[in-house]
């Protein structure tokens, strides 16, 4: 188990390098010189060319490089130029509300999905099996911004429920209010993989021998599903929902930015479209390294479900 | 023409027949499947509607009239725009079919782009067997990596717009087809017309272009179809995220982003585009998942 976590750090070494190289591009492109800003207006060229020195913009950019992953593992990651404050900071404010908002979204479309999937792969070929799968095939294919859309229009401009951002920590009943249409929203396209997997894995598993040899001891119809294969059949699942964190991670940026969701998404998204550089650095980086860390904490979660991936 | 007609007909030739017979049945096992062959044939009116669209559009997508703003559908003001107008004024028809063109044609460069470069890696991977542990990891990682971050990325680096958003929706189509490429490519490998090849001393890049890649394509273009959904989706959400097309290009996810301030007094100027986007993307994952069936025979009782 600890050869298997070390083998997947192994993997992920070269692309946090990778991530951490755009990162690092990203502060290339800004079209103004540090060094003059620094100096400030008055500063004579000899001046600036002091700082620029000081600040090691002379050097090779590799050296930079080196220099910047050394800033960034100390947790420097500079400054918005919008808000003039530091980057680590903005990504602190924002953090919580993007993890509150994936796992309001996760707890109740995975469970939705998995009865779904049941519920389909046990009345297989009739209508209902029919009609869940399309409208898994449905939440597929839909724009996750015409789904909020229409929740903002239909719902929250009826003045049924808030729509424009985040009205408190999600234990306070406005909190609680104001997550409700976002969550709908990112979970509406959630179900429909969480279903559709299911269904193919339980219909794996509904027809192995020993499914068989618990139908033959006369447990009944339901019993045999929900003990036997649905337990078996979840390791796929997991594993699913593991690998769709990153299409909830997609998922989330188009939403908060929609409900003005006070998120990482969103902050990365207003950042790319000002031109505030630092900023959409750092919110790129935390995206990737949290998602990174999931996958890993996925993985992990899979090997320990199924103890044959750790020794395969 | 019966067998005996040609003596002469080699096993290469049976072969080939058999693989065309093959073809043909699931071409049948589509058109049997109701909603897969409706997917098609929408997909074919739509792509043509695309294609079409400078000559079968009523009007400029492009000119506006300010009287007719926002103009409902059916609206006494606008007779002649069968959708309504938009919040410029403009024809919704024509800016839809416009629209259609565009996102259709991001997403058709972006997967034949990305395609052909995940082919390539699939290929190498299946041909040079040294390469494979390599290649193949660096497909896992950009598979697992959301396809959206590709996006915000390179809408960073290089600024947001066209260009940046054909190359986000490319890389995030190379992997999955890296991965088809290389599974279609590693049975052909094993056939022995590639070790004969070898015998008579062709070299690696006649055996990988005339042997592996002229056999693998229908498979790889399949899953290309396949891909196309997908990258529709993302690239009209990026779009949407101001991240993509500009406006006032009409594109269908920027167009849907422009109407969304007239939620409230004009829905059309919106959903439109919205409707139009998941009706494509729709008929594209059924009409996929009916292909992916016909091609798994596991599947298949």
């Amino acid at each position: 188990m600890a050869r298997h976590i070390a083998h997947r750090l192994m993997i992920s070494l070269p692309v946090l390098l990778g991530v951490l190289l755009i990162g690092f591009l990203l502060l290339q492109v800004v079209p103004t010189d540090p060094a003059t800003v620094v100096a400030g207006p008055t500063a004579t060229k000899a001046e600036v060319d002091a700082i620029r020195n000081d600040l090691g913009l002379n050097q090779p950019l590799w050296v930079q490089f080196g220099r910047y992953l050394g800033r960034v593992f100390q947790l420097d990651l500079g400054r918005s130029m919008i808000s003039n404050r530091a980057v680590v900071d903005e990504i602190a404010l924002t953090l919580w509300p993007t993890i509150e908002l994936m796992l309001a979204c996760l707890i109740w479309a995975v469970p939705l999905g998995i009865t779904l999937g049941t519920l389909a792969a046990r009345r297989r070929g009739t209508v209902i099996d029919r009609a869940i799968m399309a409208l898994s095939v449905m939440g597929v294919s839909v724009p996750i911004f015409w789904v909020g859309l229409l929740l903002i229009q239909y719902v929250g401009g009826a003045g049924l429920l808030p729509f424009q951002g985040r009205n408190g920590p999600i234990w306070t009943a406005d909190g609680f209010m104001s997550i409700i249409l976002p969550s709908i929203t990112l979970g509406a396209v959630f179900v429909g993989p969480v279903a559709r997997m299911t269904r193919t894995s339980l219909l794996e598993t509904l027809g192995a021998d020993y499914v068989r040899t618990a139908r033959a001891k006369g447990a009944s119809d339901w019993r045999v599903t929900i003990r036997h294969a649905l337990r078996n059949a979840m390791i796929p699942v997991v594993t699913l929902v593991g690998l769709q964190i990153g299409f909830l991670l997609g998922g989330s940026i188009v939403t908060e930015t929609m409900f003005a969701w006070p998120g990482v998404g969103r902050m990365a998204v207003g950042a790319i479209t000002s031109s505030d550089f630092p900023l959409a650095q750092g919110a790129i980086l935390i995206l990737a390294v949290g998602f990174m860390a999931i996958n890993l904490l996925v993985d992990v979660l899979y090997a320990y479900l199924d103890p044959r991936i750790a020794r395969g | 023409m019966t067998d005996a007609a040609l003596p002469l007909q080699s096993q290469a030739d049976q072969r080939a027949i058999a693989a065309i017979r093959r073809k043909n049945a699931i071409w049948r096992r589509i058109l049997k499947d109701p909603p897969a062959a409706a997917a098609a044939l929408f997909l074919i009116v739509i792509v043509g509607a695309a294609l079409l669209a400078p000559w079968i559009a009523p009007f400029d997508p492009y000119s506006s009239n300010m009287r007719l703003r926002l103009c409902p559908i059916g609206g006494a003001r606008c007779p002649d725009f069968l959708l309504g107008a938009d919040n410029q004024g403009r024809d919704m028809v024509s800016r839809i079919l416009f629209g259609l063109r565009a996102t259709l044609g991001i997403g058709i460069i972006a997967v034949v782009v990305g395609g052909g470069l995940g082919a390539m890696i699939g290929l190498s991977a299946a041909y040079f067997k040294r390469l494979d542990q390599p290649l193949m990891r660096l497909v896992d990682v950009l598979l697992s990596f959301p396809s959206i971050l590709f996006g915000l990325a390179i809408a960073a680096v290089l600024g947001t717009g066209l260009f940046s958003l054909v190359i986000a929706l490319s890389i995030a189509s190379v992997p999955s087809i890296a991965r088809i490429a290389r599974g279609a490519a590693q049975s052909i490998m094993q056939q022995e017309y590639m070790e004969a090849g070898r015998a008579v001393g062709l070299g690696d890049g006649a055996l990988i272009w005339r042997y592996l890649a002229l056999n693998c394509w229908p498979t790889i273009l399949i899953y290309m179809t396949l891909q196309l959904g997908q990258a529709i989706l993302l690239g009209a959400a990026l779009s949407f995220l101001g991240l993509g097309a500009q406006p006032p290009t009409a594109e269908l996810g920027s167009m849907a982003a422009d109407g969304r301030k007239f939620m409230s007094i004009a829905p059309h100027v919106s959903t439109l585009p919205c409707a139009a986007i998941f009706l494509v993307v729709l008929a594209f994952n059924v009409l996929g998942d009916a292909l992916r069936d016909a091609l798994d025979p596991k599947l298949r009782q």
